[in-house]
């Protein structure tokens, strides 16, 4: 066999070496997309809870954690659908709402402030998974679950 | 999910959160790989050994190709061991230490850097042995950048102490610096030690990434507040202070080093970067014009941009002297045709220091359309992952910024260079990630895709 048969020959095998690469690549794209689009749509459901981390001293709490509803009010007051027991949360303090699939929160002009990742929030703001809400010295971490959570 | 809750809640979470939250993640994603394994064998080591073996297998048909048609170059076959060995223990590491990686990303880069050991050794072969030694150093780095667990946290902590250490570098490379080729007009963008020489531009573009998604990321939370024109307001100065730094290190890319490529790619990223913060669109509006305004006054004060937009406006009435290269490049296009006349069988060297920038144009001559759609598709693929590593992100800010802002660095590079040397654009000589002549681009991209697959095996 010549070598120009030889290097055509590898040529040809080169560039199907290409193609197979190209196409197992691609392969792996779509079956990486297809598993993607299965979590979000899982993940379309949303509900969400606030867990209690503690407070600001540091002294330990039993953990407890709440389930939000659409529209859940955080404050002193009993009338509260989460009562904040702490000397530094106004009687209604803030508000967590849900709308179109996502969770806001809003501070109700409240004495000492909702902080949110550590910074003081001024207006409404979009929440996200594992974000950490102080009200007063409690600290709350919120959880998006798919399923229903029970408190 | 709604365009409009996607672009209200670009950004999240502090990294207490995220790391608190790691831990049920690191557990659910273990249960996720168990039940993979019992539906398909097809894992994600495995998927990494098919596409590193399918590359090894291209690189080394071609290698004998171009042994048995250009005649034995001793060089080849040294580049072709290295190579294997490289992608070995590569692929053996990030099996071992990170077995939640994305399998697709070092197969990749370990595809179009052989590919461009190849075509170094067939345009320049003395530029091979220097190459070859970059991609061993260059897998190194990226390794440790994979595996050292501390990396990412640094790059955060020691912004500061990092970027002074780069902008210190590039005004040395001011005074001090050389052009390895020696002519005494040529760009100085070089720092010479021992016998190598660095380009601190390029490890400028790491630096800048990492220090904008860790500065941006902090305010992040901020930027998520539904009223968006008081929300702009209240965190303009905040915003200030990098717009300068990035304005500024651009301008003395282009005044003092005149280099076009690097000062326009700076701040495509920084704007792309601040867009994801902010979620505003006028952000985007607002670069644009700055870009447009800037070429205006930068084609009028400096002859470099001139001769760079002449060129490609019509580069055919001067095709024998200032435009040749570009000229010479569309040939080499068009004389490859669909499949390419294979491999040492063109004549790529007639564009002048085809092994750097133009590099794509002797990839296009040699191998076709099928090359230039092959590796096209590989830039593609690396920015498609690269985006969805940092979208998975979502309790990080500066997880997010670092693997969208690595990989957008690396695209609008990739993109810059292929359609320069097309002429679709005009041309800034960038070179061609892991494919040109040139080892600290090797080294920065690899350690780049070295970030980003600790990124990958962090996230969910």
């Amino acid at each position: 066999m010549s070598i120009e048969v030889t290097v055509f020959l590898l040529r040809l095998l080169g560039g199907l070496i290409l193609a197979g690469f190209l196409l197992a690549l691609f392969y792996m794209i779509w079956r990486s997309l297809i598993q993607m689009t299965d979590t979000l749509e899982a993940e379309q459901t949303r509900y969400a809870r606030l867990a209690a981390i503690g407070d600001q001293d540091g002294e330990h709490r039993p953990d407890k954690s709440f389930a939000l509803l659409p529209i859940t009010s955080l404050g002193r007051s009993s009338s509260n659908a989460i009562v904040v027991d702490n000397e530094y949360a106004s009687a209604l303090h803030a508000t967590i709402v849900l709308e179109d699939g996502q969770w806001w929160i809003e501070d109700r002009e409240s004495r000492n402030g909702t902080q949110l990742n550590n910074q003081r929030i001024q207006q409404r703001t979009a929440l996200a998974d594992g974000d950490e809400i102080r009200i007063g010295r409690c600290r709350y971490r919120l959880i998006l679950t798919k399923q229903r959570a029970t408190s | 999910m709604k365009p409009q809750t996607a672009r209200q809640k670009p950004l999240g979470g502090s990294e207490k959160a995220c790391r608190a939250h790691a831990k049920s993640q690191a557990v659910s994603s273990h249960e996720r790989r168990g039940l993979r394994k019992q539906s398909s064998p097809f894992t994600p080591s495995r998927q990494q050994w098919l596409l590193l073996s399918l590359a090894g297998a291209f690189i080394a048909t071609n290698t004998l190709a171009l042994a048995l048609s250009g005649g034995s170059e001793q060089s080849d076959w040294t580049g072709l061991a290295l190579w294997i060995s490289c992608a070995l223990v590569g692929g053996k590491i990030l099996d071992r230490f990170l077995p939640d990686q994305d399998p697709i990303l070092f197969p990749i880069v370990m595809l179009l850097s052989g590919w461009g050991l190849l075509t170094i050794a067939r345009l320049a072969p003395p530029f091979a042995n220097r190459q070859e030694i970059w991609l061993l150093v260059s897998t190194g780095a990226m390794l440790l950048a994979a595996v050292f667990p501390h990396a990412l946290r640094w790059m955060r902590s020691y912004r500061y102490v990092i970027l002074a250490v780069a902008l210190a570098l590039m005004l040395a490379t001011i005074v001090f610096g050389s052009n390895p080729s020696g002519f005494p007009f040529a760009p100085r963008l070089w720092l010479r030690f021992g016998g190598f020489y660095f380009q601190p531009s390029e490890m400028m573009k790491l630096v800048l990434v990492a220090f904008l998604a860790s500065y941006l990321g902090e305010s992040a939370t901020a930027f998520r507040i539904a009223d968006k024109d008081s929300s702009a307001k209240a965190h303009l100065p905040r915003l200030l202070g990098p717009t300068a730094l990035i304005a500024a290190v651009s301008v003395v890319m282009l005044i003092w080093q005149r280099d076009l490529g690097a000062a326009m790619l700076f701040f495509v990223v920084f704007v792309l970067m601040l867009y994801l913060t902010s979620g505003d669109w006028r952000v985007i509006a607002g670069g644009a014009a700055m870009v447009i305004v800037a070429g205006f006054v930068a084609y009028h004060l400096f002859d470099v941009v001139r001769l760079r937009v002449d060129i490609w406006l019509n580069p055919w009435p001067e095709a024998d002297s200032r435009a040749y290269q570009i000229v010479q490049s569309l040939m080499a296009f068009s004389s490859g045709g669909i499949f390419g006349r294979g491999l040492g069988q063109g004549s790529p060297l007639y564009v002048p220091v085809a092994h750097s920038d133009f590099i794509f144009a002797a990839l296009a001559e040699e191998w076709g359309l099928l090359g230039v759609i092959s590796v096209l598709s590989c830039f593609a693929v690396l920015t498609l992952r690269g985006l969805s590593i940092g979208l998975r992100h979502s309790t990080s800010a500066f997880r997010r910024l670092f693997a969208i802002g690595l990989s957008t660095m690396l695209a609008a590079q990739a993109i810059m260079i292929m359609a320069g040397v097309l002429k679709l654009i005009p041309l800034t000589g960038v070179t061609l990630p892991f494919f040109s002549y040139g080892g600290s681009s090797l080294l920065v991209s690899f350690v780049m895709i070295g970030i980003l697959i600790r990124l990958s095996s962090e996230a969910r």
